[in-house]
């Protein structure tokens, strides 16, 4: 008898010790969807990871005053990467080892998108990066789409300016060194020279570098008639204020990853005259444009960017794709993420090439009286 | 070209110098390395910030703003991370300065967004052209603030009866403390200074690269660590040397093989001289 309470008195104390864990698991696989965000929340990254996560936020928070995805409320786990691909690959096992999370978001750079790709492929969940533009990122696997377009397209579109319309002919090139900054300057030294310019000479920096002076006094020596910054908007406020500095006068172009109105803010008369492209432009007369740019400053207090408009057109294309797909089954989001044909997404629309990458249209812009215009 | 990278040289050498400076106060008197130096650097850089903004737009008032912050902040360190830590191995304070390093970071982004904040210009008129180069007032500031930094340190440490508890305490603290110097307060106040110091390099730093961000102090923290090293951890004048040295060898690096090797230059360069000289340039050799 005393033995038989025993065991009663040991079977329901397990149940009750472990009960929660069962029920709250089962419930929230039940009836929400759950949605994985790997960001840079932390780390030099931190300013675009935040933007993912309020981005995000926003798209989610839309969804589910709109009745969630398939009728239920989305729900979201953020993961920090901090821009470090182990970290990332780590933020990959986890998710990939919760059987509640649908598909995954992020992370923001090329470099820990690839660490996290191999993962997601052998456990099958969809990766979706907003801003991944590495060209061999999207094709690493069928799991893995990016919606930011690659240097493949952006680089010509880039040369094509600088050549035919600006008129440089004699172009120096810095560029960060990472993935993304890498290719960037391969993709339009590339097509810059096949429509006959010239490279005087390409340098680089590394990240986390704030002093640009000397790198920029020797690309000036090398005779450019203009330059060409693979960079982020930050550090190429920073290059421009010492390229002003210098009294180095040339036409400077960059890639989308320039458009920020921080450029503005932080190179001040710096970059006047300065020539970015944009999927993503703030002052855009297009309603659903406009809308997000309300939301987005009356919930934050700041501006949005092309990376945080990217990162709402990620969220906003998942939902669409688990519409579509009619389940979280995995494989039919995946073929439903696949099948996306001009999806109306606020960077341009997005319409998947075999590999997963993104085909995107582009604007120019350049900086006149300290605001951004479009450049025709 | 070549005065052009020296005088990219020597301003940026006078931030390191600075920096150089903070690392070489603290280990001098007490034999701690600070890791927090980024920090206390950086948390002058937004106090300066603060100054021009909401205050009064002016180089000198952010400048004391930034000294006001780092000598607060250098004063909690020593509070937390090394008199909370007397008697335990050296290590934990080291580690703690770590911490407190990370702890820094991360509160000023969630205070203020991991976003950059733009410094406007000051003095940014060309002051004097040689062979082309133009300097500005800021950079000539830059400089003058180091020596004025140099010159002070250097008469409070062997003009002053406080500079010589300092050294008493540095030679050996429990002798010091049996002489009637009251170490605590005096270590108290070597951390507070080397707060002040780390802060005006930063106020600086912000003000010449128009900017400022959170983990500014990462990786300027990390040279200026390898400065002072280099000029000898316990001198102020190796300090400086350090700083201006470092500053100087890296831009010729880039002048004269490739952007990617300004690093590889200016370390290799530090671990040969070690290796010939391990005390460093002006430092003592005792122990």
């Amino acid at each position: 008898m005393r033995n038989v309470l025993r065991t009663i008195t040991a079977v329901l104390l397990v149940f009750v010790v472990m009960g929660p864990l069962f029920a709250s698991g089962a419930a929230e696989a039940d009836d929400t969807i759950h949605i994985a965000l790997s960001a840079p929340i932390t780390g030099d990254w931190s300013e675009f990871g935040i933007n993912f996560q309020r981005s995000v936020e926003l798209a989610i928070s839309e969804l589910n005053a709109q009745g969630g995805i398939l009728g239920r409320q989305v729900r979201l786990s953020v993961g920090d990467t901090q821009g470090n691909p182990q970290q990332a690959a780590t933020l990959a096992q986890q998710w990939t080892s919760d059987p509640t999370v649908v598909a995954q978001i992020g992370p923001f750079a090329s470099g820990p998108s690839m660490a996290m790709q191999p993962i997601f492929d052998s456990a099958g969940m969809v990766q979706l990066s907003p801003t991944a533009s590495h060209t061999e990122y999207a094709g690493g696997s069928r799991w893995s789409f990016g919606i930011v377009g690659t240097q493949a397209g952006e680089g010509p579109f880039n040369a094509n300016y600088a050549y035919n319309e600006i008129g440089i002919r004699n172009i120096a090139i810095l560029h960060i060194n990472n993935d993304w900054g890498i290719d960037t300057a391969n993709f339009f030294t590339r097509a810059f020279e096949g429509l006959g310019g010239r490279v005087t000479r390409t340098e680089f920096y590394f990240e986390g570098e704030s002093d640009f002076t000397a790198v920029l006094s020797t690309l000036r020596e090398s005779g450019a008639d203009g330059l060409f910054i693979a960079s982020f908007y930050n550090d190429g406020a920073a290059i421009n204020i010492q390229r002003d500095r210098l009294g180095w006068g040339v036409p400077v172009i960059g890639p989308t990853s320039l458009y920020s109105p921080q450029l503005i803010a932080l190179g001040g008369s710096s970059v006047e005259g300065l020539f970015t492209g944009t999927g993503f432009f703030t002052p855009d007369p297009d309603p659903a444009v406009r809308q997000y740019v309300q939301s987005f400053q009356a919930k934050y207090g700041a501006l949005p960017n092309f990376h945080a408009a990217l990162a709402y057109d990620a969220m906003k294309l998942l939902a669409d794709a688990i519409e579509r797909a009619g389940s979280t089954d995995s494989e039919a989001i995946r073929s439903a993420m696949a099948e996306t044909r001009d999806f109306p997404g606020l960077a341009g629309s997005i319409t998947f090439t075999p590999a997963g990458d993104a085909v995107k249209g582009y604007r120019m812009l350049q900086i006149r009286n300290g605001e951004f215009v479009v450049y025709d | 070209m070549f005065i052009q990278q020296l005088v990219n040289g020597i301003t940026q050498g006078s931030m390191f110098a600075l920096l150089a400076i903070s690392f070489g106060i603290v280990y001098g008197t007490l034999r701690l390395l600070n890791f927090a130096t980024g920090s206390m650097y950086m948390i002058g850089a937004y106090f300066g910030w603060l100054m021009v903004h909401h205050v009064a737009s002016n180089l000198f008032l952010a400048l004391l703003a930034g000294a006001a912050a780092g000598y607060v902040v250098g004063y909690i360190l020593e509070r937390f991370a090394f008199r909370a830590l007397r008697g335990v191995a050296r290590i934990a304070s080291l580690i703690c300065t770590i911490g407190f390093a990370m702890f820094f970071n991360e509160l000023m982004s969630v205070v203020f967004g991991a976003e950059r904040k733009a410094m406007p210009s000051f003095y940014a008129d060309t002051a004097f052209v040689i062979q082309g180069v133009s300097v500005s007032w800021l950079q000539i500031i830059l400089v003058m603030v180091a020596a004025t930094v140099l010159i002070l340190l250097q008469l409070l440490i062997y003009r002053t009866k406080l500079g010589l508890a300092i050294r008493a305490v540095s030679l050996d603290f429990k002798t010091a403390s049996l002489m009637g110097i009251p170490t605590d307060r005096v270590i108290s106040l070597t951390f507070s200074l080397a707060g002040a110091v780390a802060g005006i390099s930063g106020v600086l730093a912000a003000a010449y690269y128009n900017a400022l961000f959170p983990y500014m102090g990462n990786m300027a923290g990390l040279k200026s660590f390898s400065a002072a090293v280099f000029g000898g951890l316990t001198s102020i004048p190796g300090a400086i040397l350090g700083g201006y040295l470092l500053g100087i060898i890296e831009n010729f690096a880039v002048q004269f093989i490739s952007s990617g090797y300004r690093d590889i230059i200016g370390f290799s360069i530090l671990v040969i001289f070690l290796l010939l000289r391990p005390q460093g340039l002006l430092g003592r050799k005792t122990d």
